[in-house]
């Protein structure tokens, strides 16, 4: 419970940067948080007390495995998460050189 | 049916050809962009003929790993909504892909428009038709990263800046619903739809439950685009390239965002207006308040584009009523909505296109002082704005007929009444464009371009079609069965996993 | 499991100091404490595939933010700005927001498994299964390669998109005039 909780907090961390923050890469770092909250959660869902990784080897015979399905999703899960800022990242590159800013407040060309 | 997974394959197959084969030739992308929205067209509508055979109920299990006794592996369930809007997608994405050919000489880097093009499309089906949460969740980031790009297509200012917002936004839709699916993963053990179905029936629904439903509905309204979450809509909507607005606006945020609520909260969670009314009320009272507040800002829009999207918010307000009424006729009515809505709407955003290249401009008092007649533009516009207002004979008509019915049957003679008068306003700010833009004019009469013209008699025909055998055909054959599949509810995953 | 905690709470902390702090180089190094620290509890909690991966991961996102400060500014100059109403009332709704929020997530997560303790319904099939069908010694490989094949198509599809993406929005000019 209290695991959980703390990826709770880290996910409201990351909602916080991006709600309150002006600089694009204070957002994006806002975003990257609430993606390893994400998928911390996900894979501590997975554990189980006392258990090996689930790895058959030689040296144990022991056949107590955490849940191998929640480490397989986070694994998908990295992996887009890494695509995805990446082209977040991109964008604000191009941002940068085209309004020679990084605030959000300035970069305002689209009206209501 | 086992051709299932080709919805999801051929446009994959096509999306990593392109940029092989554009080296050679880039022409190359055009042809593999045109044949592969074809051919999907094509399996789409010779699944209408096949799905009965099958009981309206296809499963596929992707591997061999088999759905009994244990759903072991990812599995393709295809029944009459996921048909209604694997239909909607593909003949939309076939107008569009047309269209492109001639659209895309404005823009550098054809061959990256398609590659985007196709992965959007994989991905708008394999969430249509999908039967696995995870599987469901891999899709919807596909398409979005896809569209995410394809909003800034265009390099400008304006499109990086909508691109960002949107990306942020969406993303935060997504993580969300990506942490709804670890807490229903932690609680039932599973990721197939049916079985999470079938072990959510037993449960009590405590905190829990709820706490998982409004994560999910909060990441969907925000990919729907609903009241209170609609502002990064106008703004990615009007930048992205013309055929891309069509796609987005007609299809993408109902396949993402109302197409998987229905899928959810109906199949999944089986909640229903008697088990959850102050859910469905929410639901009504957002897409009421969408429909209004939108309807007033869009009056106001002086961009042609600008319009279209924020009129596209106020539709999603009345597929949303729909949904919050909940009794046969509003499901009736959203789901014939999000079908008119993809054909009118998609027209619409591409007339768009091809004024912004006549015209260079979409400032609509700039247009009016434009010399230069766009009849056929004026007229194809003109039909899709009525049948996206609601006059008959058009498809978009029978919608609205029974959203108001719907309304009537629940007792809500004030609602019945703003829907009423609400798509006046639709017909009033649509027309403003046809007033504006294309009456009246001087000067010479443009060009049609073949292609583009092609791709607008297509959805021209369809609205008017579909309109005139609407009672004899649309409904019976698919707007029915699908609603049949949203009000069975739960009956769904004993359906799934029985065959 | 005190390691687990120290973690964790360390993870909170480079969370707030990496969105908080003035230099936005040292808030991409606490990104990175962050991202560091997950893979460690990944080790922790029996995951060194996931370790693994959230290395590289992690890694390449670092170089990616430090790539991009450097190419476009290093101090966060927008907190100097003076606060507006606006920004205190985001503010606000942030905090009544955030505390709904845990509160609510709080009595929900009572109700999921212990921690230590999943239900492991699908996964036990597959924990039964998967050494003698499928002879994969490493069981998360069994999954991701085999029974759920399908995602990792998915995972390569994103990852293609968002590079065939990054190379559309890096070009230089989008519209020809």
């Amino acid at each position: 419970m209290v695991p959980y909780l703390c990826c709770i907090i880290l996910f409201l961390i990351g909602i916080y940067a991006i709600l309150t923050k002006r600089n694009l890469i204070k957002i994006a770092i806002g975003f990257c948080l609430l993606e390893y909250a994400v998928n911390l959660f996900f894979a501590l869902i997975g554990y189980k007390k006392d258990a090996l990784a689930p790895i058959y080897t030689n040296v144990s015979q022991s056949k107590n495995f955490v849940d191998p399905i929640p480490q397989a999703l986070v694994l998908t899960a990295i992996v887009i998460g890494l695509g995805t800022t990446a082209l977040l990242l991109s964008v604000a590159v191009r941002i940068y050189e085209k309004y020679k800013t990084l605030d959000i407040k300035e970069i305002k060309r689209l009206k209501e | 049916m086992n051709y299932l997974p080709l919805f999801t394959a051929l446009p994959l197959l096509g999306a990593f050809l392109t940029p092989l084969l554009s080296k050679i030739w880039e022409r190359l992308s055009d042809i593999i962009g045109s044949i592969i929205t074809t051919f999907l067209l094509i399996l789409s509508i010779y699944s209408i003929f096949l799905l009965p055979i099958f009981g309206d109920l296809y499963v596929y299990e992707i591997g061999k790993w088999p759905i009994r006794p244990i759903p072991l592996g990812i599995v393709f369930t295809f029944d009459s909504l996921s048909l209604l809007m694997v239909l909607a997608i593909n003949l939309l994405s076939f107008a569009c892909a047309v269209y492109s050919i001639n659209y895309l000489d404005n823009y550098t880097a054809r061959w990256k428009f398609w590659t985007l093009f196709l992965l959007l499309i994989a991905g708008l089906n394999g969430v249509a038709i999908t039967g696995d949460l995870f599987n469901l969740f891999v899709f919807i980031e596909i398409s979005a990263i896809s569209s995410y790009a394809l909003v800034a297509f265009g390099v400008e200012k304006e499109d990086l800046e909508a691109s960002f917002k949107y990306q942020v936004i969406g993303e935060v839709g997504g993580l969300t619903i990506l942490l709804a699916i670890a807490l229903i993963y932690a609680k039932t053990s599973t990721l197939n739809m049916a079985d999470i179905a079938n072990t959510f029936l037993n449960e009590n629904k405590g905190t829990l439950f709820w706490f998982i439903i409004s994560l999910l509905t909060f990441g969907f309204l925000i990919k729907s685009a609903l009241f209170p979450f609609h502002f990064w809509l106008p703004d990615a909507h009007s930048q992205a390239p013309a055929p891309i607005s069509a796609i987005l606006s007609g299809i993408f945020i109902k396949t993402l965002g109302v197409y998987t609520l229905f899928r959810l909260i109906f199949n999944v969670f089986g909640l229903n207006r008697n088990n959850a009314p102050h859910y469905f009320n929410l639901l009504l009272i957002l897409g009421i308040l969408s429909i209004i507040i939108t309807s007033f800002i869009t009056l106001k829009q002086e961009n042609y584009k600008r319009l279209l999207a924020y009129s596209t918010i106020s539709q999603i307000g009345y597929i949303f009523v729909g949904l919050g009424l909940s009794n046969f006729f509003g499901i009736i009515g959203a789901l014939t909505l999000i079908f008119a809505h993809a054909l009118s709407k998609g027209l619409l955003f591409l007339t768009a296109g091809s004024v912004e290249r006549e015209a260079g401009t979409l400032d609509i008092n700039e247009l009016t002082l434009l010399k230069k007649r766009m009849s056929f533009y004026g007229l194809v516009y003109t039909l899709g704005a009525l049948s996206l207002a609601g006059i008959p004979p058009f498809l978009g008509f029978f919608p609205k007929l029974f959203l108001i019915l719907g309304a009537i049957k629940e007792k809500m003679l004030g609602l019945a009444i703003i829907l009423g008068i609400f798509s006046i306003l639709t017909l009033a700010y649509l027309l403003k464009i046809t007033n504006k833009v294309f009456t009246n004019k001087e000067g010479e009469e443009v060009k049609e371009n073949s292609l583009s013209a092609i791709s607008f008699l297509f959805l021209v025909f369809l609205i008017f079609i579909f309109g005139i055998f609407y009672f004899n055909y649309l409904q019976p054959n698919l707007i029915n069965k699908a609603s049949e599949v949203v009000i069975r509810g739960i009956e769904y995953a004993r359906l799934v996993l029985m065959k | 499991m005190i390691e687990l905690y120290i973690l964790l709470i360390a993870s909170i902390g480079a969370g707030i100091v990496a969105v908080e702090i003035k230099d936005l180089l040292a808030s991409a190094i606490s990104l990175g404490i962050v991202g560091f620290s997950v893979a460690i509890i990944f080790i922790l909690v029996q995951a060194p595939d996931l370790a693994i991966v959230q290395i590289v991961v992690e890694v390449l996102t670092v170089i990616i933010f430090v790539a991009v400060i450097l190419k476009t500014t290093h101090i966060d100059t927008t907190l100097e700005n003076k606060m507006e109403v606006r920004d205190y009332l985001t503010k606000g709704v942030f905090v009544i927001f955030g505390i709904f929020f845990l509160i609510f997530s709080i009595s929900a997560l009572k109700e999921l498994p212990e921690f230590g303790k999943p239900i492991m319904k699908i996964a036990s099939h597959y924990l039964a299964k998967g050494f003698e069908e499928i002879k994969a010694a490493n069981q998360v490989a069994a999954v991701i390669l085999d029974f759920r094949g399908y995602d990792t198509l998915g995972e390569a599809t994103v990852l293609f998109t968002s590079v065939i993406g990054v190379l559309t929005i890096l070009r230089k000019i989008g519209k020809k005039k």
